[in-house]
């Protein structure tokens, strides 16, 4: 069997003493700046690159894609631990996630948050092993309206599974979008709402407002409950997941798992939609959807996978095709060249080595983690009896040193505080920033992808049903909605009939 | 009273005399900041932290690489041009710079740099998807003279080369193509290949693997001789636009008023950083030469940068703020 041959030479070559050191020092490295925030994976890979002009072409890029899946790892910790997202796409993680770690249930989070990971990333590599190449021209097929098509059904999906105030998450919702509005207009290159600010030309930054909104307003929010102060219990009780939490938290995994690999491949998308999906779809699917933001596993679970899954699919394109999914991608195609590799389709057949290589290690960095990541919990909950005169500023000057190093920007910092007040008063006022955040994501993308879709079709709207692929995700969008109206049509029809 | 305040003056006066020959003769004595106004990763900031990095050990001191990114670049240019003039803030300057004057109400005047030198230039390539039913420049402009305003192009953005460059290519060939604007290089790259937008004129590193590959077709070069990579590819010129040139190109510039002594002193290091194997081989590999200049001839290909695109941009109507 020739995939099974490749991967046992992947293997051999991601087995030298070599490779493994590089592959440790990525996953510590990624581990590392996913748990601070603001200092993502772009940065990190960007200010490495030069380093790796020495080291072989194989062991430079282990090393490189182990500081991003090892990021996806480590954003989890300070989310579940301090409410703050260490990564974008650990965002939603805050919100089951800090809730349990407020029950006392921080172990079984972070344990989570890695097997889930695990799972996630094995199934991921697998993948890329087996249809990467396929896939990637299936990706290829999605332009501006199967974009868009797509975008609307998550955001329909998002409005109609959202439960709680349905006014209030709308005009959350509707927040997000105006603050993703601000900036530069990709297709006239006009400034929106920057009032003449040259650090707004190019919008918020998304670590801004998440930063901001959950971790400054949250720690606002405590100070102003002296009673509540010690919402961690002293007893921090087991650290490893029950029976029945692994139990519960399985299908989600593999849900996650598959929605991330699915937003993976797409080149489009960004990282906080896979985990932002699978969320939606957990609480969807749940018996009891109220316990959604209250501590629920499966809403680490399901996230936490996707993200991972997400991460892991983004190579696909890069390796198979040449084609950069994100801007750490792009880094890693910098770096082929770098080394004398031309990136694209011929990769796979002139250096196997660095294909087969890198998947294997892909396997190997994945464990790592859950080696390196498992054994930390206790040390990571411990975290948590740290006084909160100590712990809260520490979190503000790390959530200050972070945002600073996005930009080198002081304004990001004034601008955060601002958001940090702004929170304050939503959480105040009982609004979810949840829905707002999703707002903030899919909005522009949404706006840009509908835009391009009319001005490449001349304004004319039925490109969205004459192209199969995106005809098929408006009939799914359509189908949602029918799902959802139609309990509550018949439930009348049955009180009618009664 | 007043003695000691003229004799104040006079030492004051003393300083400012003699301070700049110091620091001229020792210089540098500290490390240097060299202001990349992109954030990491994209071409300025790989090209920037490359010549950073081997200037520093020509000089003997650490050039230490600041990315101050946002607004088109201007952001981190405005920083250059309101540091100290003493040798000690040095920016990456790129085709950008040429641009933006005619696209933003910039805070600083863009001709107000003290020029040290051009490090490389960067052949971009018109690529075509080869659904697209041409295979010769000739036969695209006779495509687009049938078809006004139908045939689309990608481009990086408002206002980046993929789009000035192509704005240019439609002024000088004398026909209407319709923009689509992507955020940045990768997401319009991505649709050209999918054949969704068919039409793009990108840089040599991002074109090439595709090229190669028979994804993307080249029709031609947009420098003024071919480029050893492609050599089969003719420039724009041969291929019948025979007045069209435009280049990527990279730079270093110090703010206005820093000491000649001192701008001397950069570029003749530059000039031997330019020599090393090493370096021009990292520039071969992101598709580009090195090319020396004088301070002076430095300024002057600035401003005729300045000329070109004021021209385009004015021509082409393109609008930003």
């Amino acid at each position: 069997m020739d995939l099974f041959n490749n991967l046992i030479f992947g293997f051999g070559v991601a087995f030298s003493l070599q490779n493994l050191l590089y592959c440790a020092i990525g996953v510590t490295v990624g581990t590392l700046i996913g748990v601070l925030p603001g200092i993502g994976p772009l940065a990190t890979i960007a200010m490495l690159l030069p380093l790796t002009f020495n080291v072989p072409p194989v062991a430079a890029l282990i090393m490189l894609a182990g500081i991003y899946y090892g990021a996806q790892y480590g954003g989890s910790t300070t989310a579940i631990l301090v409410n703050l997202p260490g990564e974008t796409s650990a965002v939603v993680t805050c919100i089951d996630g800090h809730q349990m770690a407020r029950q006392g249930r921080a172990g079984p989070a972070l344990a989570i948050a890695a097997i889930g990971s695990f799972v996630a990333g094995t199934f991921g590599t697998l993948l890329i092993a087996i249809a990467g190449p396929p896939l990637a021209e299936v990706a290829l097929k999605f332009g501006a309206p199967e974009y868009f098509a797509l975008m609307l059904m998550g955001l329909v999906a998002a409005a109609v599974l959202s439960t709680g105030d349905m006014a209030k998450s709308l005009a959350m919702v509707a927040m997000g979008l105006l603050l993703g509005i601000v900036g530069t207009d990709v297709n006239t290159g006009v400034q929106r709402f920057s009032f003449g600010v040259a650090e707004l030309s190019d919008g918020i930054g998304f670590i801004v407002i998440a930063v901001g909104v959950f971790a400054i307003g949250e720690i606002v929010i405590n100070l102003g409950n002296p009673e509540e102060r010690r919402f961690f219990t002293d007893k921090i009780g087991r650290l490893m997941p029950s029976a029945e939490d692994l139990k519960k938290s399985l299908a989600p995994i593999l849900r996650g798992t598959a929605l991330g690999s699915f937003f993976g491949v797409l080149p489009g998308t960004g990282p906080a939609i896979a985990s932002f999906s699978s969320y939606m779809l957990e609480k969807k699917v749940a018996k009891d959807p109220s316990r959604f933001g209250h501590g629920a596993i499966e809403g680490v679970a399901g996230p936490e996978s996707a993200n991972n899954a997400d991460a892991q699919c983004k190579f696909i394109p890069m390796l198979t095709l040449g084609l950069p999914a994100s801007g750490v991608m792009a880094l890693m195609l910098g770096a082929l060249t770098i080394q004398g590799i031309q990136p694209g389709p011929e990769v796979m057949t002139t250096r196997p080595e660095l294909f087969w290589g890198l998947i294997a290690s892909m396997w190997i960095g994945n464990a790592l983690l859950v080696i390196l990541n498992l054994p930390m919990i206790g040390l990571w909950v411990k975290l948590l009896k740290v006084p909160y005169r100590l712990l809260f500023p520490a979190i503000m000057a790390f959530s200050a040193v972070g945002i600073y190093s996005v930009n080198n920007s002081s304004f990001d910092i004034y601008l955060t505080a601002l958001f940090g007040i702004v929170g304050f008063i939503w959480l105040k006022l009982g609004c979810n920033p949840a829905p707002m955040l999703l707002g903030y994501v899919l909005g522009p993308m949404m706006e840009e992808h509908l835009r391009r879709a009319m001005l490449m079709s001349k304004g004319d709207p039925s490109v969205f049903v004459t192209r199969p692929l995106a005809l098929a995700f408006v009939l799914a969008t359509v189908a949602i909605l029918v799902i959802m109206v139609l309990p509550a049509v018949k439930a009348r029809r049955e009180v009618i009939q009664g | 009273m007043p003695k000691l305040r003229s004799l104040l003056l006079a030492a004051v006066a003393l300083m400012a005399l003699t301070a700049p020959g110091a620091a001229q003769s020792d210089y540098p004595n500290r490390a240097i900041r060299m202001v990349i106004p992109f954030p990491p990763g994209g071409s300025n900031d790989v090209v920037g932290r490359m010549v950073s990095t081997a200037l520093g050990e020509k000089l003997g001191r650490q050039i230490i690489v600041d990315n101050r990114a946002g607004a088109g670049g201007s952001i981190g240019t405005a920083m250059v041009a309101t540091a100290p003039p003493d040798g000690y803030t040095l920016g990456v300057v790129s085709i950008a710079h040429a641009v933006n004057p005619w696209m933003y109400k910039l805070p600083y005047d863009p001709k107000a740099f003290a020029p040290v030198g051009l490090m490389a230039t960067g052949t971009n390539v018109l690529v075509i998807h080869p659904s697209l039913p041409v295979r010769s420049v000739k036969e695209l402009v006779a495509l687009a003279k049938q078809k006004p305003g139908e045939l689309q192009y990608a481009s990086a953005g408002v206002g980046s080369f993929q789009h000035l460059g192509t704005e240019l290519f439609k002024l000088e060939a004398g026909i209407d193509l319709l923009h689509v604007p992507f955020k940045g290089g990768g997401p319009s790259m991505n649709d050209v290949l999918g054949g969704h937008t068919k039409i793009m004129m990108s840089s040599l590193v991002q074109t090439t693997p595709h090229i190669k590959s028979g994804r993307l077709l080249a029709l031609a070069t947009g420098g003024k001789k071919r480029n050893p990579v492609l050599p089969d590819v003719p420039t724009v010129a041969e291929a019948g636009v025979p007045t069209y040139e435009a280049l990527n190109w990279w730079g270093i510039v110090a703010p206005a008023g820093t000491p000649q002594a001192i701008i001397d002193k950069l570029n003749a290091a530059l000039s031997q950083v330019q020599d090393m194997p090493d370096v021009q081989k990292q520039f071969d590999l992101q598709g580009a030469a090195v090319q020396k200049m004088s301070p002076a001839d430095f300024g002057k290909f600035v401003l005729t940068e300045m000329a070109r695109w004021e021209r385009v941009v004015k021509q082409a109507n393109i609008k930003a703020q």
